[in-house]
């Protein structure tokens, strides 16, 4: 029973670990383009996209805030580096989504690798 | 939950000493910066003080009253990055935001002068201001490292590609606390982008409990959510 239980648990992470690795060398191959990143305190911050770590770390240069009227003191900053875990959403330029890849991999993701 | 900022007394050695690090738990100290003073919130700066950069955690050290620290985890440290315009802030800064684990706008509380009692808890913004601004490059990758040595230390991460309109995609990146909130939606969902939203399979109702509104905490995202089309 708790070996069971382990090795579920073991699976869960191993397939979360695909999950994120899936995105992170996805995000990788947009490094050098336009993102918008999305906080989930609603500040949404547009740059081009420097760099993303396996936990989906992002640094962003050349920044600028989209709501600038609410976020002024974010002015200033040009280069950030955002806690994977407070982005809400990644919006992405159209021309760096290959949907056909996208969907083969999440396809392939839901039925478990 | 993220803890934010919170006070941080406790230290060793003579003098203004260094801050007592929990080594027997693996952290370590990585770097130290002395002659920067720390601004929280809105307030006026604090009088200088050193910043240590551990493994775990930044936390700041007045020079001069051996009661007064700070100490925010990089669990709780959202964003940092260089701030350099005179007009956002009088001197060239770094410039964090700390995830407070509240709900609401505490960026607009702790504007709030007049609320004397610093309530740390709500803190969203820190500064630090090193009296040598040549350090700020060094300090942002310093702390760039060490922000990557602490992933989550939770266990459901669900990212969901949404298709908005013709013009961008965005990833949805999802991370929950709590072991109950261990859905994951069907990727076959992602495949019909051509479905007209009304007709969507994109039901959260198999969970209510954990609606992707409610996870996001923020209801206008959820709409915009719910108005993807599939």
């Amino acid at each position: 029973m708790y070996i069971a239980a382990e090795q579920s648990q073991k699976d869960i992470h191993n397939a979360e670990r695909l999950e994120i690795m899936l995105f992170f060398s996805y995000f990788k191959d947009l490094v050098g383009k336009e993102v918008t990143v999305e906080l989930k305190n609603d500040l949404a911050i547009r740059g081009t996209l420097h760099s993303v770590d396996q936990y989906l770390n992002i640094k962003l240069e050349n920044t600028r805030v989209v709501d600038q009227d609410k976020y002024p003191h974010m002015l200033s900053v040009r280069n950030c580096f955002i806690r994977g875990s407070v982005v809400r959403y990644v919006q992405l330029p159209p021309e760096g989504v290959d949907v056909d890849l996208l969907h083969d991999a999440t396809r392939r993701e839901a039925r478990g690798g | 939950m993220a803890p934010g900022l919170r006070q941080f007394t406790e230290r060793t050695g003579d003098g203004a000493g260094e801050p007592l690090l929990d080594i027997e738990n693996g952290e370590d100290l990585m770097y130290v910066q002395p002659g920067v003073s720390i601004v929280i919130g809105n307030r006026s700066p604090e009088s200088e003080g050193t910043v240590y950069i551990s493994t775990k955690k930044v936390v700041w050290l007045s020079d001069v009253d051996r009661t007064k620290g700070y100490s925010v985890d990089f669990l709780s440290l959202s964003l940092h990055a260089v701030s350099r315009d005179p007009e956002a802030y009088s001197s060239p800064c770094i410039y964090t935001q700390i995830e407070t684990g509240e709900d609401g706008d505490e960026s607009e509380d702790s504007d709030s002068e007049c609320n004397h009692a610093l309530d740390l808890l709500k803190v969203t913004e820190m500064r630090l201001v090193p009296s040598d601004p040549g350090q700020l490059d060094t300090l942002f990758q310093i702390l760039c490292e060490c922000a990557e040595l602490n992933p989550e230390p939770i266990k459901v991460l669900a990212i969901i590609l949404h298709y908005i309109d013709t013009d961008s995609y965005v990833f949805d990146n999802v991370y929950s606390d709590n072991e109950e909130h261990n859905w994951i939606f069907s990727a076959d969902q992602l495949v019909d982008e051509t479905a007209e939203g009304e007709d969507s399979e994109w039901n959260f109702s198999q969970n209510p409990s954990s609606s992707i509104g409610h996870s996001n905490g923020d209801h206008d995202l959820a709409r915009t959510v719910l108005e993807v089309g599939w």
